[in-house]
């Protein structure tokens, strides 16, 4: 049974296919990415395997379960149990550090309230933020800023975790920094990663298996190999 | 689910407060004797000359009006919004001072000032000040009345869009040329659907206003509404008479549609440390700060000033208050509950609208539009026609009915301010606390009311300036001897001493000035802490 | 959410609570609703004097000026199926006509009523009229040669020096209305045409005109007697001249307030009470003494030398249920006239 499988999926938006009658699948504990040049639909796969947006047609399955089919998500996003690292990181300004993880927790059923506490510790020592525990996200780098969105995806200990081009925005130090810290929390936590990028590089360091997709449609898939080989930066 | 069904829940009140009452007055158009005709609407348009010439001048009126605000807002807005003109800050709160008095109000001020007799008239030959006098009874005397009254809405517009243009935009373009090019080719374009949405509400304002015309021997169309009630008692005919304005607020809404809604613009992200570039006026300075006080004089103090000299004779405060206390007290009371309930509805109207949940979304934004054009008798009548009913007495009985004319007038003001707060707040911020598992309501108000705060707060203040100060409805619905303070000046009016009827108008500035500053003195604090 | 605004937050909505629940309050059963279309300034004195002498409280929604009849009138109408007032105090016996034809009132004799001119009451008993007011011309003091009727309007000699209150509204409709019976429709309407010829202006209220020749910005103008007592307590120049009183003349036209009981009405023993009071020669001799100056229609109510006395005037004689019908037969005309 995958973690993540996708029939048939369609997407259209004004007319245009967006993501073309997909199908793939992810397995357990997978890091999968997603590659290829702006415009290709890997967002909008992403998106709907999130929830965020509902396909047209086709069907997507969660551990076994259709999710989304018949044109309707039969599960709600916020019922999925999928963490999820923004494009644009999606911090809220008005929040600490400490405050992310604690809302993020508060609608976790499989979390007690007793037991938060100790868990928002366990994850900020995991990202390295225990010292900006009680920052907002305006007084942190582009770096810390990351790494409390990654917090945020992994403090309810998801099984599936979603990253949109998570590290597009850093300098290429910090980029590769947080590409290691992205595989210690995956090597730690075992999650089923979902990766997406336009990077060749990134795609190469991070998956286990590259889906190279071009105007909506996979392209090819494959080792990490393939990412060197035939996918394209924008 | 959560978000389909609250959502639906304020529709269906919206279209309980506001179409219903809107449908049952446009029924009774068609209706006469119990009998299904259309000889309402064929008296209504037979002469075009006693229709069309008030409509005519309705229009000229709220086209100049809309004009001179903009012409006059706009550059106020910028200078008072995104200079570093010296006390800006004291004269943006002078200048938007006369959004917050009745116009007629305004209108009785500046007939104090220009009057044969006015406070002017003691200091210039008569000759000048009979001609001044007669230059305010008519169209320039309307339009100088209404652009004072209605000019604050663009220019804190301005303002408010002006501080949601991205810094980097204006910074690459300093790289190429100086400030006014700047604003010129790169701050006024991105603000400029925010600008054109302030003219569009100043045109609808002064298009529906009747009292300041009717005070100032103006014929304007809404009288016509006004007239059809006072002389013939013809619900119907009044109904009909109001479907011209109706047909103009759509095409008004449409022309905004076609233009303006579907720009986007990259604004600054919520996440942003960066502060908005100020421009400095360097030696204008000076020149500046007197252009901007000379108008602040001009448009503000100067009628004031009239009004607190009228108000001068022993004794006025004094009975002012005591023939008006209670409904001050009442005044302010509804117009809180009534500014909360805007702000709530509101909300979720703007919501609603801006990320397009139910289908009918435009036609939401079209009701709430038409509302507010719609003469406030009107929707008075259409009010009592739909709950004075024995089942419903209850509710028509108590001064909820002040506030369900609130709700039906209002709701397009907060609705429009929290769609535009909305288009400021990246969609991630909610989508990310939906994947946490939040249920819709928790991510409203956990996330994005706190990201939108400084929009849902001017929502409540505007909601709550236009509760304190509306007339035309609630002086239609409001419960015996639960008048508000507006009503009774309108009342005490008749045979009030001029000195008392100032002293009650000072008063009701005054309250409405200490409100604003208490509640954004406390608010500035709440937000310094966020 | 920061703890200040939510704080703040929870402030404002406890005051929207406070004021949910004021706003629910109904009127109680020791009370009196009261629709007014007589000035507050004048009524309401009247009113408080009732609340404290019976322990009834009063309930009172007020006409406005500039809107006439939007307020108090067409709220009795519009509720005609389901009335919340008891009582309505007219300024005027052609709105209480008006009503009277729509099926808003209820009959009621009240005993005070024993003495007041039948021309003055609803034969059936719908409405009955108290302390009256006159039309009369308001005119400045030191003017040379001062209009003694009506006609004046179309003199030559005032040409441009005239204002009239609009007269699609109060008082000045029920006027024209008369003039239309007693003259005829031809003659009545040569009248209007003459008028508008000699330069008179319209003003939107008889408070207005009284103004504007209070201020010099007109010579003389149609007021009722309450204007122009008004303006000589603020200590206008005008004086009152009470039109047409030779012999032979056309006669004051005279405009009692009146009330009546509404059909339906929630508290009609109330309503009954407070019409006792209003009929009473107790509140005509107020209403004489107060600003307003009006003139009782109980013959032994004492007034003050200002205050004419209705049987030294000559009273225009016409009858009010006439006058509101043909009120509502020439407004067509009187709209194009204004519109004009």
């Amino acid at each position: 049974m995958s973690a993540i499988e996708l029939r048939d999926v369609l997407k259209t938006y004004d007319g245009r296919r967006v993501v073309d009658a997909i199908s793939a699948s992810v397995e357990r504990s997978e890091r999968v990415v997603l590659l290829g040049p702006s415009g290709c639909g890997k967002t909008t796969v992403l998106r709907l395997v999130a929830g965020l947006e509902v396909p047209d047609s086709g069907a997507i399955s969660i551990n076994g379960n259709d999710v989304s089919a018949g044109g309707r998500n039969l599960v709600e996003p916020e019922r999925r149990h999928i963490g999820m690292v923004f494009q644009d990181l999606a911090l809220w300004p008005h929040m600490t550090v400490f405050q992310h993880l604690e809302f993020a927790l508060r609608y976790d059923k499989l979390t007690r309230p007793t037991d938060r506490p100790g868990r928002i510790m366990e994850v900020l020592e995991m990202v390295r933020l225990v010292d900006r525990a009680h920052a907002k996200p305006g007084e942190l780098s582009g770096g810390q800023q990351q790494r409390v969105a990654l917090a945020r995806a992994l403090v309810t200990n998801p099984a599936i975790v979603l990253m949109d081009e998570p590290l597009s925005s850093l300098d290429h130090e910090l980029n590769l920094h947080l590409r290691g810290e992205i595989l210690r929390l995956h090597a730690t936590l075992g999650f089923t990663l979902v990766y997406v990028t336009h990077s060749r590089e990134e795609a190469a360091d991070i998956g286990t298996r590259v889906i190279a997709m071009q105007d909506g449609r996979v392209k090819d898939a494959g080792t990490p190999t393939i990412a060197t080989t035939n996918a394209r930066d924008t | 689910m959560q978000r389909r069904l609250t959502l639906l829940l304020v529709v269906g009140a919206l279209v309980i407060i506001g179409l219903l009452p809107l449908v049952m007055m446009l029924g009774k158009s068609f209706f006469v004797d119990d009998t299904l005709t259309f000889a309402v609407y064929e008296k209504l348009f037979a002469d075009a000359r006693v229709q069309w010439e008030p409509m005519a001048h309705s229009l000229t009126l709220a086209s100049l009006t809309a004009g001179f605000a903009m012409v006059l807002g706009v550059p106020l807005g910028l200078l008072l919004g995104k200079t570093d003109l010296p006390f800006r800050r004291a004269l943006a709160v002078l200048l938007s001072v006369p959004l917050l008095i009745p116009p007629y109000i305004l209108a009785v001020s500046w007939f104090n000032f220009l009057a044969r007799d006015g406070l002017l008239a003691r200091f210039i030959p008569a000759r000048t000040a009979e001609l001044m006098s007669g230059w305010l009874f008519g169209l320039p005397g309307c339009v100088w009345v209404l652009v004072g009254a209605f000019m604050p809405v663009v220019m804190i517009l301005t303002m408010v869009y002006v501080h949601a243009v991205s810094p980097r935009l204006e910074e690459s373009g300093r790289l190429i040329t100086r400030w006014p090019g700047i604003l010129r080719h790169i701050t006024l374009p991105m603000i400029m659907p925010g600008i054109l949405f302030g003219g569009m509400l100043v045109f609808l304002l002064a298009l529906g206003e009747v009292g300041v015309p009717m005070f100032l021997r103006y014929p304007v169309y809404p009288v016509e509404t006004l007239t059809q009630f006072s002389a013939f008692y013809d619900f119907g005919a009044a109904a009909a008479a109001a479907t011209p304005m109706l047909g103009i607020t759509l095409a008004v809404l449409a022309l905004e549609r076609f233009c303006l809604r579907e720009k986007t613009y990259r604004l600054r992200p919520v996440t942003s440390g960066t502060r908005m570039l100020l421009v400095s006026l360097g030696r204008w300075g000076v020149p500046a700060f007197l252009a901007v006080s000379l108008l602040a004089a001009a448009v503000v103090a100067l009628p004031l000033l009239a009004l607190i000299v009228a108000s001068l004779s022993p004794f006025a405060y004094s009975e002012a208050w005591s023939k008006a206390a209670d409904s001050l007290g009442r005044s302010l009371i509804f117009a809180v509950f009534g500014a909360s309930l805007l702000m709530l509805f509101g909300f979720f109207c703007g919501y609603l609208i801006h990320h397009r949940v139910l289908r009918f979304w435009r036609a939401v934004d079209t009701l709430t539009l038409l509302l507010f054009t719609l003469p406030g008798t009107v929707i008075g009548v259409g009010l009592i026609a739909l709950w004075n009913r024995p089942v419903t007495g209850f509710v028509y009985a108590s001064a909820a009915m002040v506030i369900l004319a609130y709700l039906a007038q209002y709701t397009a003001l907060t609705s429009r301010i929290t769609l535009a707060t909305l288009g400021n707040v990246p969609h991630s911020l909610e989508e990310a606390a939906q994947m946490t598992g939040a249920p819709w309501l928790a991510r409203i108000f956990h996330v994005v009311v706190p990201a939108a705060l400084p929009g849902v707060i001017a929502a409540w203040l505007i909601g709550f300036i236009f509760c304190l100060r509306d007339l035309g409805a609630s002086m239609l619905v409001y419960p015996p001897g639960q008048d508000t303070l507006p009503v009774r000046i309108y009342t005490l009016m008749a045979n009030g001493a001029p000195s008392l009827i100032a002293a009650l108008c000072v008063i009701v500035v005054s309250v409405t000035l200490t409100s604003l500053a208490i509640l954004g003195s406390l608010l500035r604090t709440a937000l310094s802490h966020r | 959410m920061n703890r200040r605004v939510s704080t703040l937050l929870l402030v404002v909505a406890a005051a929207g609570i406070a004021g949910a629940i004021w706003t629910a309050f109904r009127p109680g059963d020791n009370v009196v609703v009261v629709y007014v279309s007589e000035d507050q300034v004048f009524s309401e004195p009247i009113l408080k004097d009732f609340e404290r002498e019976t322990g009834i409280q009063i309930k009172a929604v007020y006409d406005t000026e500039e809107t006439k009849s939007a307020g108090a009138m067409n709220r009795l109408i519009a509720e005609k199926t389901n009335p919340q007032a008891d009582v309505y105090w007219a300024n005027e016996p052609i709105r209480a006509e008006v009503l009277r034809q729509q099926g808003v009132s209820a009959p009621y004799r009240s005993p005070n009523a024993e003495g007041i001119p039948e021309q003055f009451r609803n034969a059936e008993g719908h409405w009955t009229g108290f302390s009256a007011r006159g039309r009369i011309l308001i005119v400045r003091r030191w003017l040379k040669e001062k209009p003694l009727s009506i006609r004046a309007y179309t003199d030559p000699r005032f040409n441009g020096k005239a204002v009239i209150a609009n007269p699609l509204f109060g008082t000045t409709t029920a006027h024209m209305a008369a003039l239309f019976i007693v003259w005829g429709d031809a003659p009545a309407k040569a009248f209007l045409d003459a008028v508008r010829k000699n330069g008179v202006r319209v003003s939107s209220s008889n408070g207005e005109s009284a103004d504007q020749v209070a201020t010099g910005a007109f010579q003389f103008a149609l007021a009722d007697t309450d204007d122009v007592h008004s303006r000589q307590k603020q200590g206008q120049p005008v004086e009152g001249i009470y039109p047409d009183q030779e012999k032979g003349g056309l006669g004051c036209f005279i405009v009692p307030n009146a009330v009546l009981l509404i059909k339906g009405a929630p508290r009609p023993e109330k309503g009954r009470k407070l019409i006792d009071y209003l009929l009473s020669r107790e509140t005509e001799k107020k209403l004489a003494y107060s600003d307003a100056g009006q003139i009782p229609l109980h013959s032994d109510v004492d007034t003050p030398p200002a205050v004419r006395r209705l049987e030294t005037l000559k009273v225009m004689n016409v009858d009010y249920a006439a006058v509101a019908a043909k009120m509502q037969m020439i407004q067509p005309l009187l709209r194009d006239w204004v519109g004009h």
